[in-house]
């Protein structure tokens, strides 16, 4: 098999010549830029569809299909925003995902400290178990955690969704400020301590600054993925005042009628504030998603 | 952590600085441990007792062995959701894969503009899944959708398609979203991975003559591996898991075609036959268990 391709192996030389054809129109990449373009188009038309949908009349989305807006209009902002109560959703929202990420972000860097740079029994167990944790499936302990929520009364809060919501903003905020921490070398808090500092001193005044982008990765991560989350939501809101957005959004298409210019609507604003933050710590995020452990 | 040091250094202290740290140590870990116990732990030892428990909403019910599995096996939406869960996840991985890798390597050439191609391609990711699913629910729409629309604007005019509606195109539709939704991850990943591997080891390859496809074959792609591995295991792993997916856009419909696990457990819930949904969520376990076993050993290596 080598042998045989052996023979068919064209020389260094011949293959520069492969890429730039005679006349020196340079096809391959050519190629190149016309495939990633396609891919392009395809990733943001379902963006952009979003966009004209929520520009809408429901008269124009039926009567009239057209790839472009004809007359575009506010008015499914007005319904989503006024007749909605959408603004409570986005509320909800917004105060359950940031309790969850300051609860979860702040214990995950405690504990992620103390695993990575001190020294005790049980601490190769223990990140071990994190890490079995983060992988473990809300889809699995949903039916568990229902009787759980009732048995404690926490049902219908927004408080215990807060509680709920660290099954996964825990687990998961641990396992990836571990990443961070450990890129970290440890002799710069070595020195500070050398210099007079205490430990806690040295965490405070040396590893966090220098994590800080890692904090605000996985603060970010931890932030989406609490204001993203559907299933438990679904569970455990029974009142409307209570539903946060996913729940919100979701109910308008279970309705009698769809209304899909106000759906979209809404889905353009829960989505801008989550890919605003993605765009603008894109590095940051890269850099964790590539670690191969954030949740795709 | 901050005691001082020099009263206690007189006599042989009790807490030496190793205790200390550990004391320390200890007290730092332990809010996350109770999460865990409490949150994770627990309810799952929990999900595992209830399967095999007669238990409803308001009766916690008596043990009843491997009844509840009896049921499930025999049980024809219980069968449809194991089959289209684990097609689900087989046909996106391997889509993922292909797309992923191939836009990978073309990300890794040397061309203008490279990092904004990046962006966009990330946007999918960046995007919450329930507004992707949500919009591709729209998209697949008879009147009024995206894909019709466009398909006759290129010159593919299948008239009125209602994608999600009928069985034969339900579960096509739903593999083309969550592919959609999912590729970025992969290709971000790869594109990583691909960019640590040693240009020296090409650059002597191709000293010696091997062709693309070689170089491909036996640098690249042994680079690579370890990582492709983690990003399939990682990735089915949640794929199986989604419940948003379906949910949102078909409900497990139309009759069963495109019903997955969780969706099931959770109609379980819904009709609070809570020992019968905890044994479809349970039923798995041993399968997912070895996923989650073996990338936990590839994660914790990597270190």
């Amino acid at each position: 098999m080598a042998t045989v391709s052996r023979a068919q192996v064209p020389a260094p030389a011949q293959e520069q010549s492969e890429a730039r054809s005679r006349f020196g129109i340079p096809w391959r990449t050519i190629a190149i830029y016309v495939t990633l373009l396609i891919v392009c188009l395809i990733v943001l038309f379902p963006i952009y569809w979003m966009l004209t949908i929520s520009f809408k009349t429901s008269r124009d989305i039926y009567r009239v299909p057209s790839l472009f807006p004809q007359a575009p209009t506010l008015i499914n902002y007005e319904t989503l925003l006024l007749k909605k109560n959408f603004l409570v959703n986005i509320r909800n929202s917004f105060i359950v995902a940031s309790a969850a990420t300051f609860v979860s972000v702040f214990i995950s860097a405690l504990a992620s400290y103390s695993l990575v740079r001190l020294k005790y029994r049980f601490r190769g167990a223990i990140g071990k178990i994190i890490l079995l944790a983060y992988l473990t499936p809300s889809s699995l302990l949903f039916i568990p955690l229902s009787v759980l929520v009732a048995q404690l009364n926490l049902g219908n809060s927004l408080h215990g969704l807060v509680i709920v919501y660290m099954t996964f903003a825990t687990p998961f905020s641990t396992w990836l400020l571990m990443g961070y921490f450990k890129g970290i070398p440890p002799d710069l808090e070595e020195q500070a301590m050398v210099d007079g500092a205490t430990r806690f001193g040295a965490m405070m005044r040396v590893l966090l600054p220098l994590s800080a982008p890692g904090l605000v990765a996985v603060g970010i991560f931890t932030f989406t993925g609490a204001w993203n989350e559907l299933l438990l939501a679904l569970i455990f809101i029974t009142s409307e005042d209570k539903r946060t957005v996913p729940v919100g959004l979701q109910y308008l298409i279970t309705g009698d009628v769809f209304l899909w210019g106000p759906i979209m609507a809404g889905a353009v604003f829960s989505a801008l504030p989550v890919m605003i933050l993605y765009f603008l710590a894109q590095r940051y995020m890269v850099q964790g998603l590539a670690a191969g452990s954030v949740k795709g | 952590m901050a005691v001082p040091a020099a009263p206690l250094s007189a006599r042989r202290p009790f807490l030496t600085m190793a205790r200390r740290e550990a004391l320390g140590g200890y007290l730092m870990v332990i809010p996350v441990c109770l999460v865990l116990l409490g949150l994770v732990a627990y309810p799952f030892v929990y999900a595992i007792y209830i399967s095999f428990t007669s238990r409803v909403v308001g009766d916690p019910g008596v043990f009843v062995g491997f009844r509840n599995y009896q049921f499930l096996f025999n049980w024809v939406s219980f069968n449809r959701a194991l089959t289209n869960t684990v097609t689900l996840v087989i046909v996106t991985d391997i889509l993922k894969f292909f797309i992923g890798l191939g836009l990978a390597l073309l990300l890794n050439e040397r061309i203008k503009g490279r990092g904004l191609f990046r962006s966009f391609i990330l946007l999918p990711w960046a995007m919450p899944a329930f507004v992707s699913y949500l919009t591709w629910r729209l998209l697949f729409l008879p009147i009024g959708g995206g894909i019709n629309l466009l398909l006759a604007a290129v010159g593919f005019d299948f008239g009125v398609i209602d994608w999600l509606g009928p069985r034969s195109t339900a579960m096509p539709a739903v593999i083309i979203a969550t592919v959609w939704r999912g590729f970025p991850f992969w290709c971000i990943s790869f594109l990583a991975a691909l960019q640590n591997v040693p240009q020296e080891q090409y650059e002597a390859a191709k000293v010696d003559g091997a062709s693309t496809w070689q170089r491909f074959l036996f640098i690249t792609l042994p680079s690579i591996r370890h990582v492709i591995i983690v990003v399939t295991l990682l990735s089915s792993i949640w794929t199986a898991n989604s419940f948003e997916s379906i949910w949102i856009m078909t409900q497990g419909g139309p009759s069963d075609a495109t019903m997955v696990l969780p969706v099931l457990a959770f109609f379980g819930l819904q009709s609070q036959r809570l020992g019968e949904a905890a044994a479809v969520s349970v039923a798995v376990v041993p399968a997912l268990a070895i996923l989650v076993f073996i990338v936990a050993a590839l994660l914790q290596r990597e270190e």
